[in-house]
């Protein structure tokens, strides 16, 4: 699937992660170029508006696609689920980060969502997360996620639901992690197993099931938990 | 909306508008039956064939009446067809019993009286079943003039002037209640339709005008700012100017949220909060998720009211969220500084956690609240839960 195995180990010495960058807006590209140039593990190998386009000209193969979800006023959400369904590991960051809107992008198989506002560490350290199959939670999502009420969404435990919402309301590890009397450890543990829930829900994609595996590798969730 | 206020209006209007008919009618009944019927009775009394059956037909006719007019006065319903069936039976009756001579005289007071006591039962429903039973009253009356007195043209006649007389005032009495109500109804109606019309022309009117003020207010200072970027008069990496943006951009994006949500007043109160300290200069970054349950007034204010001190004395920035689900409504301010030392309950870990305010009898649930201020920012959450 094109991915670099070392990638995922992000050892300084081993061969860098790849990134193209996908939007309709130069100035915007050249933003977020400037935010990842500050973390010497990430190369940006391809920028562009057209997914296909910069897709196919990235050399060596991108590892993550940041993608913006509105491209020449669509919203491309069947580019998010083709290109995850080919198991490209997508982070969409959008100016549009209503719950609806997020949670259908989790669903189309995006390994995160970024708001476009949440800045240069989250987008840092989403797209580290993303190389390694792993999830991450900006505050946006977790806030999504909170506020889920379809019917037939993954079921929260009352610990997992409560560190999101302290994360989102926060956007403090650390005062979640005092708030709750746990370690910021399990406060990261409590959020990503919640988000792991929700790679078993919606379409299956190639993304999901990578999260999934990486999940049960780390210890995340067990693999009996992920039976149905 | 604006046909439910009209219905209530129509029902509330044409309610006090047949309530003088009402009372008139119940007090035509009661007269005719007090003053002559009683009389008649009681003078006629040692003539009458059975006198005690006459007498509890008069009681009989005075329960049923009471019974018809209490719930006529308090628009409750009555068992109106058997209690007409009732009214015929004691007609029927006081026939039987009275003398042939006194068939047209007031002794006879079953069939005189019928009308009247049944416009009561009869209240509110159509013309026809008033005619309806009144022709019954008439077919027992020839039977009854017939047995009583034969079939004499003279007695025939006199007949027909009684059933006449019994029956039109009656019917009039209805015909002229139900145009009444109608007319009420329909002028309620009409009225109540403009009202609203004219109400939520004046609500949009309102809100256009705010939103124009809005962006007017929008197009003066994010477009001075825009234009000092463009010309190079401001520098981006002046903290000030960033400042500036900041707060453009937060509320550039909260008037788009404005147009998107539907009114709530949780939302609606916080976002003034956010509205005067934006004012001021203070970047807010206002999320909310989840939908919101209807929510009391005091549960609203315990809600939001212990968040604005603090979001007043934010000194950079403020993060206010507020996540609803049916059984629970979660508000958070976060901001890593204020300007004041905030006289807060303290426990001995930084914390504190209680109800806020002391009554929340009656409204459905509890507000808890937590106050937290540690190196990297001030909390302040406020929680309901339903009961």
């Amino acid at each position: 699937m094109g991915a670099d195995p070392v990638a995922g180990d992000m050892t300084p010495g081993g061969s860098r992660i790849t990134v193209a960058i996908v939007d309709d807006h130069p100035v915007v590209i050249e933003g977020v170029r400037s935010w990842l140039a500050t973390e010497p593990r990430l190369a940006v190998v391809a920028t562009g508006e057209d997914p296909d386009t910069v897709l196919a000209a990235a050399r060596p193969p991108a590892d993550v696609v940041l993608l913006d979800l509105r491209l020449r006023g669509r919203m491309v959400l069947d580019k998010v689920a083709e290109l995850s369904g080919a198991g490209r590991r997508v982070v969409v960051y959008s100016e549009h980060s209503d719950s609806e809107t997020i949670l259908a992008v989790l669903d189309a198989g995006a390994v995160a969502f970024l708001a476009k506002h949440e800045g240069r560490e989250h987008c840092v350290d989403t797209v580290l997360a993303a190389a390694s199959d792993r999830p991450y939670v900006p505050p946006a999502l977790a806030g999504a996620i909170v506020g889920d009420r379809r019917t037939g969404r993954p079921v929260l435990s009352d610990k997992e639901r409560e560190a999101l919402l302290l994360w989102f309301q926060s956007m403090s590890k650390a005062s979640v992690a005092r708030r709750m009397n746990i370690s910021e450890h399990t406060v990261k543990q409590y959020v990503d197993r919640a988000r792991i829930k929700y790679a078993r829900a919606g379409r299956p994609a190639a993304t999901k099931a990578a999260l999934l595996a990486r999940a049960i590798e780390d210890g995340l969730v067990r693999a009996d938990e992920i039976g149905n | 909306m604006s046909t439910d206020l009209a219905g209530g209006a129509e029902g509330t209007v044409t309610a006090t508008v047949e309530r003088g008919p009402r009372i008139a009618a119940v007090v035509i009944a009661f007269g005719w039956h007090l003053a002559i019927n009683l009389p008649a009775v009681l003078g006629t009394w040692s003539q009458y064939r059975l006198p005690w059956v006459v007498g509890a037909g008069w009681l009989v006719f005075t329960a049923v009446g009471t019974l018809a007019a209490v719930n006529l006065l308090r628009g409750a319903p009555s068992p109106t067809w058997p209690l007409v069936g009732v009214l015929l039976l004691v007609d029927v009756a006081v026939f039987a019993c009275t003398p042939g001579p006194l068939v047209f005289d007031s002794a006879n007071f079953g069939w005189a009286t019928l009308g009247w006591f049944v416009v009561l039962l009869l209240w509110g429903r159509r013309i026809p079943a008033l005619v309806a039973v009144l022709a019954v009253g008439a077919a027992i009356a020839l039977v009854g003039v017939l047995a009583l007195r034969g079939g004499g043209a003279a007695d025939l006649s006199r007949y027909a002037m009684a059933v006449y007389g019994n029956a039109t005032l009656p019917i009039a009495m209805m015909i002229a209640v139900n145009l009444l109500s109608t007319l009420a109804g329909s002028t309620a109606r009409t009225v109540a339709a403009r009202t609203a019309i004219e109400t939520e022309r004046a609500a949009a009117g309102r809100m256009h005008q705010t939103r124009r003020d809005r962006l007017a207010a929008l197009d003066r200072t994010a477009g001075a700012i825009l234009t000092e970027l463009a010309q190079g008069r401001a520098d981006p990496a002046d903290p000030a100017v960033q400042r500036r943006c900041a707060l453009e951009a937060s509320r550039l994006r909260r008037l788009i949220a404005e147009s998107d949500d539907v009114p709530d007043p949780l939302l609606h109160e916080l976002r003034a909060c956010v509205d005067v300290v934006e004012r001021n200069g203070l970047p807010v970054d206002f999320v909310a998720v989840g939908a919101l349950p209807p929510l009391p007034v005091e549960i609203r204010r315990q809600l939001a009211e212990p968040l604005t001190t603090t979001l007043a004395a934010a000194t950079r920035w403020a993060r206010l969220t507020v996540v609803g689900q049916p059984d629970e409504v979660v508000v958070s301010l976060t901001t890593p500084g204020t300007s004041m030392i905030i006289t807060e309950p303290a426990g001995n870990t930084g914390d504190a956690i209680g109800r806020a305010g002391d009554d929340s009898s009656g409204a459905g649930g509890e507000v808890e609240y937590v106050y937290e201020e540690n190196e990297e920012l001030v909390w302040v959450q406020t929680r309901w839960r339903a009961t």
